[in-house]
């Protein structure tokens, strides 16, 4: 094959299976950046990155994750790996706090929360005030649907961390949405007057 | 067999697919029946459904593909 051949068949491989994925990866540099010019000059980075090492892609691999990895590196270069290292909690731990916290929704009246109250606004909000390490595997895992394994790949740590992180990050979502929400005069009782999980068990 | 403690510690694996298919079986079964574990099966799945649905997107996604496709051109991109 000619050098001109080989450039234009590396371009249509490029072409067709890394720039599918711009919606996916403006995205998650939103996520990151919460701002829009931030997440142009970081996607358009990002992509420039990625085609100047198309040649260390390996073809057949996931080109979306690879692409993430490389938006996120760049980023927190720009960051200065501000915010990189965060305290890690036990999963079972945060998996158990939240099966507190909706127990305590329940006490409020606020079981059915996010069926009765349109909870996009205040997630918004929450999201934004999340600290990067939190927000960045909530928004591969819960938005953009990458396995555990896949997000610990991306984020460079053990997958025993992402999911810790992960359910520290959706922990504290709750806590938030649920803050609104009796803030918003949502809770239809004060907590501590409802028994109605107590004795239900198998 | 499952105790509501073990289901608790696990449902957000479950829910993410994350668990091996006997254990993810289990779960299953166990939430089907237990009046203390359905609730918080269904609030959880419910935030993760609006979760998902947060998802941010570009006000003007063809003026960023055209500024990617221009970098890339300007960087000997010709497909």
């Amino acid at each position: 094959m000619s050098e001109a051949n080989a450039s234009r068949a590396k371009d249509e491989r490029f072409r067709d299976e890394a720039l599918p994925h711009l919606p996916a990866v403006t995205n998650f540099a939103l996520s990151l950046t919460r701002d829009e010019s931030k997440a142009e000059d970081l996607v358009q980075e990002t992509y420039l990155r990625a085609y100047q090492a198309w040649a260390q892609y390996q073809p057949g691999t996931e080109c979306r994750g690879w692409l993430f990895t490389i938006c996120r590196h760049l980023w927190i270069r720009a960051r200065k790996r501000e915010e990189r290292e965060v305290a890690c909690e036990d999963g079972d731990l945060e998996a158990l706090g939240a099966a507190a916290l909706h127990t305590g929704a329940l006490q409020s009246g606020l079981g059915d929360l996010f069926e009765r109250y349109d909870v996009r606004r205040s997630l918004d909000a929450a999201l934004d005030d999340l600290p990067t390490a939190f927000r960045e595997v909530v928004v591969l895992v819960d938005v953009e649907d990458q396995s555990y394994e896949d997000a610990a790949r991306i984020l460079d740590v053990p997958k025993g961390t992402v999911r810790s992180r992960l359910f520290r990050a959706r922990r504290l979502l709750q806590e938030r949405l649920i803050e609104h929400a009796r803030d918003a005069g949502l809770a239809t009782r004060s907590s501590g007057g409802d028994d109605s999980t107590a004795g239900a068990e198998t | 067999m499952l105790d509501c403690d073990a289901v608790m510690r696990q449902l957000w694996d479950y829910l993410d697919g994350e668990l091996t298919s006997e254990r993810e079986e289990a779960i299953r079964a166990h939430v089907a029946v237990c009046k203390r574990c359905y609730p918080q099966y269904d609030f959880e799945r419910t935030f993760l459904q609006a979760l998902e649905a947060a998802r941010r997107s570009h006000s003007r996604p063809d003026v960023l593909k055209a500024r990617v496709l221009g970098a890339l051109r300007a960087a000997g991109f010709a497909a």
